[in-house]
């Protein structure tokens, strides 16, 4: 049923991550380069070459940094690709794993059979100027003196404590859980182990959200290749299927107006990506959740239905470690890998296949044979994140 | 910094808002209601976004709403134009919900940044940020 199969992920490319350019005089690499980079890590995976790739699918995630609305069409000529069949990814974070869907769908309509996703952003190294932004937050919350992402999720991370009784201690279990992947992640920029007390006493940024419930931007770049099931057996390493997809963007729970904003659109995203792919929660190895914040996946494992709504029990006897029951992050996730803008979201897809390959290491969850990713974009007006994606993978058809 | 800078970002005065901006001018709050399935549309659209209906009418609003949730801001980040927030530091940045459902951004003003709690009862103020604009801000109502 859907897509269950019908494409499999046979290449992945990640450049390690930097902060260059943060300092004056600093060496520096541009977008370009990030995505040059990430696309011959992922062709070197495959054993694929640039000319596999003419007249297939190409999809790029569209950045925030760089408001250049034909950046899709200035990769293909960087990469020198003639793509049969373009698409951007502007679902903001939700980019890399929304592509996943669209060029699966592709790919099993027949229009292509093999398709180069990659994205890169190198926010340190290259200034732009500020882009124009969208007229809700233009018109009804920047004249307020909001302070970007950090001041919505404040509310929503207050919010959410205040309904259901969540403390820090929660949240920095999270925390400590994906640093300690970090730690056992050669590509991972954060590496020193953290405690829960070192979560809390981190720095107030928008109260209650502190310095270790935060992404960190970095400059970098990121790819996967999709292929058929015919073309992926034939190519180099172990195919890792596409077993179900489901997005929701735009969702809302109560009326536009007021929406529930502690309710994520991963709720039916997961639920479609689970039927299609015909499988249970106690069937999923791992996640891979979209993290731009700790309450963000935090509020995925509930949506996804791994537990109940606001069951703190759950997370305190819950070991979310690789060796654990309910694995989540297990290359310490984007909060300690990275964001290089859209492109971020890519690293979960990336760590997913690994696992899903057993390619691991030290971080290997046992016996991995079914992950789910999530992708997550934009923090729209009075409500949770506006674009979410969520994919199951497997490492058979 | 130039001067230019400091001023604090406006919002756009659009078609579909000028009624709301107009309104508020008069120190009144409106908001757009569907004649048709009766629901709320805010931020203001050319259309209902729950039922497609072009008959979204001006609404006299209450004023009055409470503190759904709230950060404090202690520091200016990001665009230079946020700069001019400055001067503000700490305030209050709230999502109000109205008593007739909307959910609004705003501020809290008008009392110490420590006793702006959940739930707390506010009323509308508006704020003149220019000739054209003046922004509804809450402040907590008196008991």
């Amino acid at each position: 049923m859907g897509l269950q199969g019908k494409a499999a992920i046979v290449g992945i490319g990640e450049t390690p991550t930097d902060r260059l350019g943060s300092k004056a005089g600093e060496p520096r690499k541009s977008s370009a380069e990030y995505i040059s980079w990430a696309m011959r890590l992922a062709l070197e995976d495959t054993g694929l070459s640039l000319k596999d790739f003419q007249g297939q699918g190409l999809g790029v995630t569209v950045p925030t940094a760089y408001p250049q609305p034909f950046w899709p069409e200035e990769v293909a000529e960087i990469l020198g690709i003639t793509p049969g069949l373009l698409q951007g990814g502007a679902t903001g974070g939700a980019g890399a794993v929304s592509l996943l869907g669209g060029m699966a769908a592709a790919i099993n309509s027949g229009l292509i059979d093999l398709a180069l996703v990659c994205g890169s952003a190198a926010p340190f190294s290259e200034h732009w100027g500020g882009g124009i932004q969208p007229g809700d937050m233009r018109d009804w919350e920047i004249p307020y003196g909001t302070m970007g992402p950090n001041s919505k999720i404040a509310m929503v991370m207050r919010r959410y404590m205040h309904e259901y009784g969540a403390t820090l201690d929660h949240f920095g279990k999270i925390a400590v859980a994906g640093r300690y992947h970090a730690s056992l992640n050669p590509l991972a920029y954060l590496r020193k182990p953290i405690t829960v007390e070192d979560y809390k006493n981190s720095r107030l940024v928008a109260d209650p959200v502190r310095l270790l419930d935060c992404v960190m931007p970095a400059n970098g770049g990121r790819a996967y290749i999709l292929a058929s099931p015919e073309r992926a057996k034939t190519l180099r390493k172990k195919p890792i299927y596409l077993k179900g997809f489901g997005e929701r963007s735009n969702p809302s729970y109560g009326p536009r107006a007021g929406s529930d904003a502690l309710v994520m659109g991963v709720k039916d995203a997961g639920k479609v990506a689970m039927e299609m792919a015909g499988v249970k929660h106690h069937e999923i190895n791992f996640l891979q959740l979209y993290d731009d914040y700790i309450i963000v996946v935090y509020l995925q494992i509930e949506d996804l239905g791994f537990c109940a709504k606001g069951d703190v029990g759950f997370y305190e006897r819950t070991d979310f470690t690789f060796k654990g029951q309910l694995p989540i992050q297990t290359g310490g996730g984007m909060i300690n890998v990275g964001q290089p803008s859209t492109a971020g979201g890519t690293l979960h897809i990336i760590e997913a296949v690994r696992q899903l390959r057993g390619e691991g290491s030290e971080r290997q969850v046992p016996n991995a044979k079914l992950g789910l990713v999530s992708g997550l974009g934009v923090l729209p007006y009075g409500k949770n994140l506006g674009c979410c994606a969520v994919a199951v993978l497997g490492n058979e058809a | 910094m130039a001067e230019a800078d400091l001023r604090k970002p406006l919002p756009a005065i659009t078609n579909e808002a000028k009624p709301f901006w107009d309104a508020a001018a008069q120190n009144k709050l409106i908001m757009q209601r569907c004649a048709d399935c009766a629901a709320w549309v805010w931020t203001p659209r050319p259309l209902c976004n729950e039922c497609g209906s072009a008959h979204v009418e001006w609404t006299p609003m209450s004023g009055k709403g409470n503190v759904y949730s709230f950060t404090v801001i202690r520091q200016v980040v990001g665009r230079a134009a946020s700069k001019a927030f400055e001067p503000d530091v700490p305030y209050v940045v709230a999502w109000i919900d109205l008593e007739e459902g909307p959910r609004m951004i705003s501020n809290v003003v008008s009392c110490p940044v420590e006793d702006v709690k959940l739930g707390m009862k506010v009323s509308v103020v508006f704020e003149q940020q220019s000739p054209e604009i003046w922004l509804p801000k809450f402040r907590p109502t008196a008991s």
